[in-house]
C-alpha cells in the first residue's frame, strides 16, 4: 500500500530529491570542507566557528530578521484591514478589489526597481516635488532608502506582500457564513467583541500562514535586496552572494556555512511559529 | 525501505552525469593550418560579460560575420558573468563532464587565477597560435593579475582605469591625490566609488592604495604580508579620511559600476569612474552623459589591465576556440574593436610591429573628445597588482572602511 503511495508520487518526489535534497546534501559538505574544488578535502566545523567569530554577520543576521519581521508583519495587517475593508463593501464594489492583483502579478525584482524609481533622492517623487516648488533641492527630499534599517527594503516586501495576504485572508473571509455574525449580534454581542470572538479567530490560520511564507520569504530572498539593500549591514542572502562570486574560492566553505545556518534557522522558525500558533489558539480558546 | 529508496535517489542524483569517456587531446600537436581546416564548419560558444549592447553587437556582427567568412564558423555569444562560468566548469569538473558546453572564455584577473588552482583550463595554447607570436610582446601578457599565464590565456584587449567628470559642473579636475581629497571634502556629498569586491570600486582601492603607499614597483614580486601589513593603514587612513564627505556620508556604497554611473549621470555625485577608458564616449554616444563629460587621470598613476580569452578544460571544440582566440588577437580585429563606435577598447598587440599603413590606421582613430589620447594613457600607466594584494585589500576594506 505504502509502496503504491511512493511509486505514485515518483514524478514529484524524483525531481524533489534530485534538485532539492542533492543541493542540500551538497551545501552542507562543502560548508564542512568536502567536495571542494580546492582545499585538503578533510571535514572540519572550522568554518561555523569563523562565522561566531565575524561581528559583521550578527548585524546582518539582526537587519534580515527586522526586515523579515517587519514586512511580514505590516503585510498581514495591512492585508487583513483592507480584506475586512473590502469584505464590508457592497458586492459590486468589490470589484475594486482587482487593483490588488497587480502587485501579485508584478515581479519582485520589479517592484524593487520601482521603490528604487520611486523614491531615490533623484526620483520621480522627488523629481516632481521639486518641479512643483514644494521642496527647493532634491536633497530636501527625505532619504526613504538609504536610512541603513532597511526601510526601501520593507517598502518593497510590503507592495508585494499586502496583497498576497489580502488574497489569503480575503479568501477565507468571502467564504464566511455571515449568519454566524448576525447570530452574535443578536445575543448582543458589540461589533468590537464580534471581531475579537467571531471574525478574528477564522482568519487566525490565514494570517499565521500568511505570515510564516512572506518572514521566511524576506528573509532569504535575494532579489529585493540587491536592488535596494545599503552596504553595511547587508542582508544575509547578499553576503553570500558576495562570498561566493566575487571572493576567493577558498571562502567558499563560509557561504555554505551561512546558507546551511539560514536554511537550519527557516527549518526551526517554521516549527516554533507553528507549535506558537496552536499554543496561542488553545489559549485563546480558555478565555 | 523509504530510507534505503531516498538514499539511493539521493545518490543517482549526486553520481548523474559522471558517465563521459575521457575524450583525447591531440589539438595541441596539430599545426595551425590543420587546425582551421578542422574547424571549419563547426560552432564555436563563446561565453563572455553581456553587459553592453555596444560589445554585443560588435560580436555579433564585426566577429560573428568575419568568422563565417573567413573560416566557415559559427560564433554563438553566450552572455554569462565570468564568476558564473567558472562555476559552471568547476562543478563540471567535480562531475567529471568532460564534454562541456563552453568553447571559449572571456577571463581575467581572480576569476582566471581561481580557474587555473582548479585545472579547469585548457592549454598551454598561445604558442600555438601564429598572430601572437607576430605581433605580441610576450613578456607583457606573461602575468595576469600577477598570476603567471603560462600560455593559458591569449591576449586580446586592455583597459585603463580613468575618472569622469562633468566640465559643466567641475571646472578644472584634481590633478592628483592630494587635489582629489581636498576636492571630495570641499563638495561633501559629491563622490563616491563602488563598493569592492566591485570590479571597478576594487580597482579603485588599489589605485589609491599605490598611491598611498609610494607606487606599484614594491608589489610586483607577489605577496609580502610584513609589507602590506607595514603599508596598508595608510591606505585605510585615506579612506576614512574623505568617508564621511562621500555620497550618503560613506554610510553606503552603490553596489556595482553601474549604479555609480547611474548616480553621475542623474547628478546625484559629481564624479565617475571606469576600468575602460573609453567608457565615457560610449555614454555621450549612447546620450545617457551630457556631452560636457570628460575624463582624467592623476598624476600617481592609473591601473591598467589586459584582458583575455581562454579555453575550458572541456571545450567541444577547442580548434575552434583557438582559430577564434587568434583571430580576434589580429590587427584587423584589433583596429576595429579600437574605433569608439565599434567597443573603443584598447588594443593588446604592439603597434610597432605593424607595418606602416596598419600603423597609420590605429593612429587614425579619434577616440572621441571625453577619451584621453594614448599618449597620455600610457604615460601615467601602471600595472595590476597581484592577486594576493587584492584578497588582503578588500577583506581589510570590509573590515576597517564599512566596519563588517
Amino acid at each position: 500500500m505504502r509502496h503504491n503511495v511512493i511509486l505514485g508520487l515518483a514524478p514529484l518526489l524524483l525531481p524533489y530529491c534530485a534538485l532539492f535534497c542533492a543541493g542540500l546534501t551538497l551545501t552542507l559538505a562543502q560548508s564542512m570542507g568536502l567536495f571542494l574544488p580546492l582545499g585538503p578535502g578533510e571535514a572540519t566545523l572550522e568554518y561555523y566557528q569563523a562565522l561566531t567569530r565575524d561581528q559583521g554577520l550578527g548585524l546582518s543576521l539582526r537587519l534580515s530578521l527586522f526586515v523579515a519581521f517587519f514586512s511580514a508583519a505590516g503585510s498581514v495587517l495591512g492585508g487583513t484591514v483592507l480584506a475586512l475593508a473590502l469584505w464590508r463593501m457592497p458586492p459590486g464594489l468589490r470589484r475594486v478589489g482587482v487593483v490588488s492583483k497587480i502587485g501579485l502579478i508584478l515581479p519582485h525584482v520589479a517592484v524593487a526597481f520601482l521603490v528604487l524609481l520611486m523614491l531615490s533622492q533623484t526620483g520621480l517623487v522627488s523629481s516632481a516635488l521639486f518641479q512643483l516648488g514644494l521642496i527647493s533641492t532634491p536633497e530636501e527630499f527625505p532619504n526613504i532608502l538609504h536610512t541603513g534599517s532597511g526601510l526601501g527594503m520593507i517598502l518593497a516586501f510590503l507592495l508585494k506582500g499586502v496583497p498576497f495576504a489580502l488574497l489569503l485572508i480575503g479568501a477565507v473571509l468571502f467564504g464566511f457564513d455571515i449568519r454566524l455574525i448576525q447570530t452574535a449580534r443578536m445575543l448582543g454581542a458589540g461589533p468590537l467583541r464580534t471581531f475579537w470572538s467571531v471574525t478574528l479567530p477564522r482568519l487566525l490560520p490565514a494570517m499565521h500562514s500568511a505570515f510564516i511564507i512572506l518572514f521566511l520569504y524576506a528573509f532569504g530572498s535575494f532579489d529585493i535586496p540587491f536592488v535596494l539593500g545599503e552596504s553595511h549591514p547587508g542582508m544575509l542572502s547578499i553576503r553570500v552572494f558576495d562570498i561566493f562570486f566575487h571572493r576567493d574560492l577558498s571562502q567558499r566553505p563560509q557561504a555554505m556555512a551561512i546558507l546551511t545556518v539560514m536554511f537550519v534557522f527557516a527549518a526551526v522558525f517554521a516549527m516554533l511559529y507553528n507549535r506558537f500558533a496552536a499554543y496561542m489558539d488553545a489559549w485563546r480558546r480558555k478565555l | 525501505m523509504r530510507v534505503t529508496f531516498f538514499l539511493s535517489l539521493l545518490f543517482l542524483a549526486l553520481t548523474a552525469g559522471c558517465s563521459d569517456a575521457p575524450q583525447e587531446e591531440s589539438v595541441l600537436q596539430q599545426d595551425y593550418a590543420s587546425l582551421e581546416k578542422a574547424a571549419r564548419g563547426t560552432e564555436v560558444r563563446w561565453h563572455m560579460w553581456g553587459g553592453s549592447a555596444q560589445i554585443n553587437q560588435w560580436v555579433d556582427t564585426y566577429v560573428a560575420g568575419e568568422m563565417k567568412r573567413l573560416y566557415d564558423i559559427n560564433v554563438v555569444r553566450v552572455p554569462m558573468d565570468a564568476p558564473v562560468f567558472v562555476n559552471k566548469l568547476l562543478t563540471e569538473k567535480a562531475a567529471n563532464k568532460n564534454t562541456g558546453t563552453m568553447d571559449l572564455l572571456w577571463i581575467n584577473g581572480e576569476n582566471f587565477k581561481n580557474s587555473m588552482q582548479a585545472g579547469v583550463l585548457f592549454g598551454p595554447f598561445t604558442d600555438r597560435l601564429p598572430n601572437f607570436a607576430a605581433w605580441y610582446d610576450p613578456q607583457k601578457a606573461a602575468h595576469d593579475f600577477g598570476y603567471p599565464v603560462d600560455g593559458f590565456e591569449a591576449p586580446y584587449g586592455r583597459a585603463q582605469f580613468v575618472f569622469e567628470f562633468d566640465t559643466a559642473r567641475t571646472a578644472t579636475p584634481p590633478a592628483d591625490m592630494a587635489e582629489l581629497a581636498e576636492w571630495i571634502k570641499a563638495n561633501p556629498g559629491r563622490f563616491t566609488y563602488p563598493q569592492p569586491p566591485d570590479f571597478t570600486g576594487s580597482a579603485f582601492l588599489r589605485q589609491i592604495f599605490y598611491a598611498t603607499t609610494g607606487g606599484h614597483e614594491q608589489y610586483m614580486d607577489g605577496i609580502n604580508p610584513e609589507l602590506y601589513a607595514k603599508n596598508a593603514p595608510q591606505t585605510f587612513a585615506w579612506l576614512s579620511d574623505i568617508k564621511p564627505y562621500l555620497w550618503q556620508e560613506g554610510r553606503t556604497y552603490p553596489k556595482d559600476a553601474a549604479a555609480l554611473d547611474t548616480l553621475f549621470a542623474r547628478g546625484e555625485i559629481d564624479m565617475g569612474m571606469s576600468y575602460h577608458p573609453a567608457h565615457a564616449q560610449m555614454k555621450i554616444l549612447e546620450k545617457t552623459y551630457p556631452d560636457t563629460v570628460r575624463t582624467f587621470v592623476l598624476a600617481e598613476g592609473a591601473i591598467f589591465n589586459t584582458h583575455f580569452t581562454a579555453i575550458p578544460f572541456n571545450a567541444p571544440n577547442k580548434a575552434g576556440a583557438m582559430v577564434l582566440a587568434n583571430f580576434l588577437m589580429s590587427p584587423e580585429a584589433q583596429l576595429s574593436k579600437f574605433r569608439p563606435e565599434n567597443w573603443g577598447d584598447l588594443h593588446a598587440l604592439e603597434v610597432q610591429k605593424l607595418d606602416v599603413a596598419q600603423r597609420e590606421a590605429f593612429d587614425a582613430v579619434d577616440l572621441g573628445e571625453a577619451t584621453l589620447d594614448a599618449g597620455t594613457l600610457s604615460a601615467v600607466a601602471v600595472p595590476e597588482i597581484p592577486s594576493e594584494y587584492l584578497e588582503l585589500l578588500e577583506r581589510d576594506w570590509d573590515k576597517f572602511i564599512l566596519g563588517h
